[in-house]
C-alpha cells in the first residue's frame, strides 16, 4: 500500500496520466458518441462491435476513462499531501538558522564587509527588508552570529495546492452528479399540472409562447410555469432559456417544444366530380363525424393524422419526425353507421389521395389546413453536485491566481564579527519572477552597502 | 460610417505595423519598431470602434458568428501583443504576430464568412455570452503569443535571446492560462448549467478546451516542478497552441455538436 502511495506521488506519473487523459479523450470527439449500433456499423463495418466491446463509444462514461480520472484523482490528491507538510513546515516553523554552505551555495547571494557593530547592522537591515515588505524572524546562535529570515507573499506557496484541492473538489461534484443528480423532461400542454417526480411539489404550465423574429427564425420560447405546493400556487415566473426557474433545488429549463399532433385541428375540403358546384369545408378535430350533405347523407371523419408521413418496416404508417413535413390524415366515409371507405389524404400532395371503397368514386377530398396546440418540454433536474462545482472553481481561480501573482520570495541573512569586522553573508529564493527579485535583491544589497 | 469602413481601416492599418515590423526585422532600426508599434495601437483603436458600431447595429455580442468571432480574436491577440511588447520589449514578436492578424483579419474578410448580423437564437441570449467569449479569447491570444516566441526560441542561435524568449513565453502563459481557465471553463459551465441545465456535456467544444487546458497543465508541471525549460517547453506551449486552435476552428468546422453557433 505504502509502496503504491510513493508510486503517487511521483510527478511523472501525473504527467504520463495526463498524456494518456488527453489522448484519450481527443479519441473520443473523433468517434462520435452515443449514437446506434446502425449508425456505427455503417461508418466503421466490422470494427463498430469492436468500439462498442471497448466502450469507446460511450468513451467519457466508459470504465475505463473514468478509472484513468479515478488515478488522475488519487495522484492528485497525494502528491498534494506529500508536498503539503513541508510547505506547512517551511511556512510556520521555518529554519531560521542559516548553514553557512547553504547560503554559500544560493544562486541569488551577495557578501558585504561593514564597519558597524553586528547589533547596528541587523537592525538596519531589518529596517530595509520591512520596507520592501518582508515578514522577519530572526534569531542567534551560540558562536554570536545573528541569522535574519526575510519573507514575502507566503500564500503564493500554496496556490497550486489550491488549485489542486479545486480540481478534486470538481471530480467530487461530478460524482455526487451521477450518483446523487436527477433529471427528467416534462411535456405539458398549458394548462396541464405535473407533480414534479421525487419533488414533493407540482407545476402547472400557465402559457406557452414563441416569439419570432420578422424573419421567422425563433426569438424566444417562453413557458409561464407555476409552481403548486400541496395544490396552493407559491409562485408563477417565465421560464425562457437561459433563465431557468429553480425552486427547493429543482430547476426548470426551457429545452425544446412540440406539437401535440395527437389532438390536430383540421380543415378538410371536398368536392364532388360530377357537380362543380359541391364545396363542402369543414373545421374538425380527430373523430368527430361531419355531415357532407349529400343525397347519400354520407358523414366524414378523420380518425388519425400524422405530422411527418411515412411508410414503416411492415409497410404501416409512421411518423419520421414530430415536424410537419408531410402531413397525412386517414379520413373515412360513413352511411348509415356501415363504414364504406377510407384512406389517406395528404396536404403536400392533393392529388395522391386513393381512397379504398366505391362510394368515394366521385369524392375528392383534400388535407387543406392542420394546426395544433404546442406543448413546452421542460427539463428538470436536481443536481446537488452543482454547488460544488462552483466551489471547486473558486478554488481553482483563487489558486491560480495565489501560484501566478503571489511569488513567494525568502531572503536569509547571517551577520557575524570577522576580525573586527561585520560581514553580512545574503542569499535569496524566489518560486517565481525570478528576474524581479533578482532585481528587488540587488536594490537591497546596494542599500545595505551603504550602512557604514 | 459602417462598421465594414472601421474594419477595412483597422486591417490596413495592422497590415502597415506589420511591414514596419518586418523591415524592423530586417533593418534593426529601433524607430521601425517604434512605428510599428504606435500603428498596432491606431489599428487597435479603429478595431474597437469597428467592434463596438457592430454591437450597437446588431443589438448583441461582437462574436456570434465566425466573422465576429475571428475579428475579435485578431482584435485580442493585437491586445495581447500590445501588452506583453509594453511589459517585455520584445518587437521582433510584432512581426510574426502581426503577420498572424492579417491572416486572421483577411479570412475574415474572405467571402466565405457570412458577415450580416444574424438575429441571436435563443440560446445566446444571455450576458454570459460576452464573459464567455471575450475572455476566451483574450486567454487564447496570449497563448497566440507565447506559440510565437516559442517558435522563435527554436529558431534563435543566441543564448541569451532564447533566454529571453522561454521567459516571455511563460510570462504569456501565465496571462493566458489564468484567463483560458475563467472564461473558457469556469465561464463555460457556469452558462452551460444556465442554459442547458448541465455544467458538463462532453460536448466536442467543452472537450477540446479540458485537452487544451491538459497541454498547458503538462508545460507547467514539467517546467515548474520538474525543471523542463527551453526546447521541450517551447513544443509543449506549441501544442498547446494548435489544441486551442483546433478548439476555435477545428471542431466547428470537423465535428458536430451543441456549440454549433460560430
Amino acid at each position: 500500500m505504502k509502496a503504491i502511495l510513493r508510486f503517487f506521488t511521483s510527478v511523472r506519473v501525473a504527467i504520463i496520466l495526463l498524456i494518456i487523459l488527453a489522448l484519450a479523450s481527443i479519441l473520443g470527439t473523433l468517434i462520435p458518441q452515443g449514437r446506434t449500433l446502425e449508425e456505427y456499423t455503417a461508418r466503421y463495418g466490422g470494427l463498430s462491435t469492436l468500439f462498442i466491446r471497448l466502450q469507446l463509444t460511450e468513451l467519457y462514461h466508459s470504465v475505463w476513462y473514468l478509472g484513468l480520472l479515478g488515478l488522475f484523482a488519487l495522484n492528485i490528491a497525494v502528491c498534494t499531501l506529500d508536498r503539503l507538510g513541508p510547505k506547512l513546515r517551511r511556512t510556520f516553523h521555518p529554519k531560521i538558522e542559516n548553514d553557512p554552505k547553504a547560503l554559500a551555495g544560493m544562486k541569488i547571494k551577495d557578501k558585504i564587509r561593514l564597519n558597524d557593530r553586528p547589533e547596528v547592522v541587523k537592525t538596519k537591515t531589518e529596517a530595509a527588508l520591512r520596507s520592501a515588505r518582508y515578514r522577519i524572524r530572526s534569531t542567534a546562535d551560540s558562536e554570536g552570529r545573528i541569522h535574519l529570515l526575510g519573507r514575502r507573499r507566503m500564500d503564493g506557496l500554496f496556490g497550486s495546492d489550491i488549485v489542486h484541492l479545486g480540481l478534486l473538489v470538481i471530480i467530487a461534484g461530478g460524482i455526487v452528479t451521477a450518483f446523487g443528480g436527477f433529471r427528467t423532461n416534462l411535456n405539458l400542454n398549458p394548462g396541464d399540472v405535473r407533480d414534479v417526480p421525487k419533488a414533493g411539489f407540482a407545476v402547472r404550465l400557465d402559457k406557452f409562447e414563441i416569439e419570432k423574429y420578422p424573419d421567422g427564425s425563433v426569438k424566444d420560447w417562453k413557458s409561464t410555469l407555476t409552481v403548486l405546493e400541496n395544490g396552493v400556487p407559491t409562485r408563477t415566473q417565465i421560464v425562457e432559456v437561459n433563465h431557468p426557474l429553480v425552486h427547493r433545488g429543482f430547476s426548470f429549463y426551457q429545452t425544446a417544444y412540440g406539437f401535440n399532433w395527437d389532438a390536430p385541428s383540421l380543415e378538410i375540403r371536398v368536392l364532388m366530380k360530377s357537380d362543380p358546384a359541391f364545396v363542402k369545408i369543414f373545421q374538425t378535430p380527430l373523430n368527430r363525424k361531419e355531415a357532407l350533405g349529400d343525397k347519400e347523407k354520407t358523414e366524414i371523419l378523420v380518425t388519425r393524422f400524422i405530422p411527418d408521413f411515412v411508410l414503416g418496416d411492415n409497410n404501416q404508417p409512421e411518423t419520421r419526425s414530430l415536424e410537419p413535413n408531410n402531413p397525412a390524415a386517414l379520413v373515412e366515409g360513413w352511411r348509415g353507421g356501415e363504414k364504406v371507405f377510407d384512406g389517406w389524404v395528404f396536404a403536400a400532395y392533393p392529388d395522391f389521395t386513393q381512397m379504398h371503397g366505391g362510394a368515394a368514386s366521385d369524392l375528392k377530398i383534400e388535407l387543406r389546413n392542420f394546426d395544433a396546440a404546442q406543448y413546452s418540454v421542460l427539463e428538470t433536474a436536481k443536481d446537488p453536485g452543482v454547488s460544488l462545482i462552483w466551489l471547486g472553481c473558486l478554488l481553482i481561480m483563487a489558486g491560480l491566481f495565489l501560484a501566478f501573482y503571489r511569488p513567494t520570495w525568502e531572503i536569509r541573512v547571517t551577520i557575524e564579527n570577522v576580525s573586527g569586522k561585520t560581514e553580512l553573508a545574503a542569499g535569496g529564493l524566489a518560486t517565481k519572477s525570478r528576474d524581479l527579485f533578482e532585481a528587488e535583491f540587488a536594490g537591497l544589497t546596494a542599500r545595505l552597502r551603504r550602512i557604514p | 460610417m459602417t462598421e465594414s469602413t472601421f474594419f477595412t481601416a483597422a486591417f490596413a492599418i495592422y497590415f502597415a505595423a506589420a511591414l514596419f515590423y518586418l523591415a524592423f526585422l530586417f533593418g534593426k532600426k529601433p524607430a521601425r519598431a517604434k512605428a510599428g508599434f504606435a500603428l498596432a495601437i491606431a489599428g487597435l483603436v479603429i478595431h474597437t470602434a469597428a467592434l463596438l458600431l457592430r454591437t450597437f447595429q446588431s443589438g448583441h455580442a461582437p462574436f456570434t458568428n465566425m466573422y465576429e468571432s475571428m475579428s475579435f480574436l485578431a482584435y485580442a491577440s493585437v491586445l495581447a501583443f500590445v501588452i506583453i511588447e509594453a511589459k517585455f520589449k520584445v518587437p521582433k514578436v510584432g512581426a510574426f504576430l502581426m503577420l498572424i492578424v492579417i491572416g486572421i483579419m483577411a479570412l475574415a474578410s474572405s467571402p466565405l464568412m457570412p458577415k450580416e448580423a444574424t438575429p441571436l437564437v435563443p440560446a445566446l441570449q444571455s450576458y454570459w455570452l460576452w464573459l464567455h467569449v471575450s475572455v476566451t479569447l483574450l486567454g487564447e491570444a496570449f497563448f497566440a503569443v507565447a506559440f510565437i516566441t516559442s517558435l522563435m526560441y527554436l529558431q534563435a542561435k543566441d543564448p541569451e535571446k532564447r533566454d529571453r524568449m522561454d521567459s516571455v513565453s511563460y510570462r504569456c502563459v501565465s496571462i493566458g492560462f489564468p484567463l483560458f481557465t475563467l472564461g473558457g471553463l469556469v465561464f463555460g459551465m457556469v452558462w452551460a448549467e444556465k442554459a442547458w441545465g448541465t455544467y458538463w456535456s462532453w460536448d466536442p467544444k467543452e472537450v477540446w478546451s479540458l485537452i487544451t487546458w491538459f497541454v498547458f497543465a503538462l508545460y507547467l508541471h514539467t517546467r515548474i516542478v520538474m525543471g523542463w525549460k527551453g526546447k521541450r517547453s517551447a513544443i509543449i506551449v506549441i501544442l498547446g497552441f494548435l489544441a486551442a486552435l483546433f478548439t476555435f476552428f477545428g471542431v466547428n468546422y470537423l465535428l458536430s455538436g451543441l456549440h454549433s453557433y460560430a
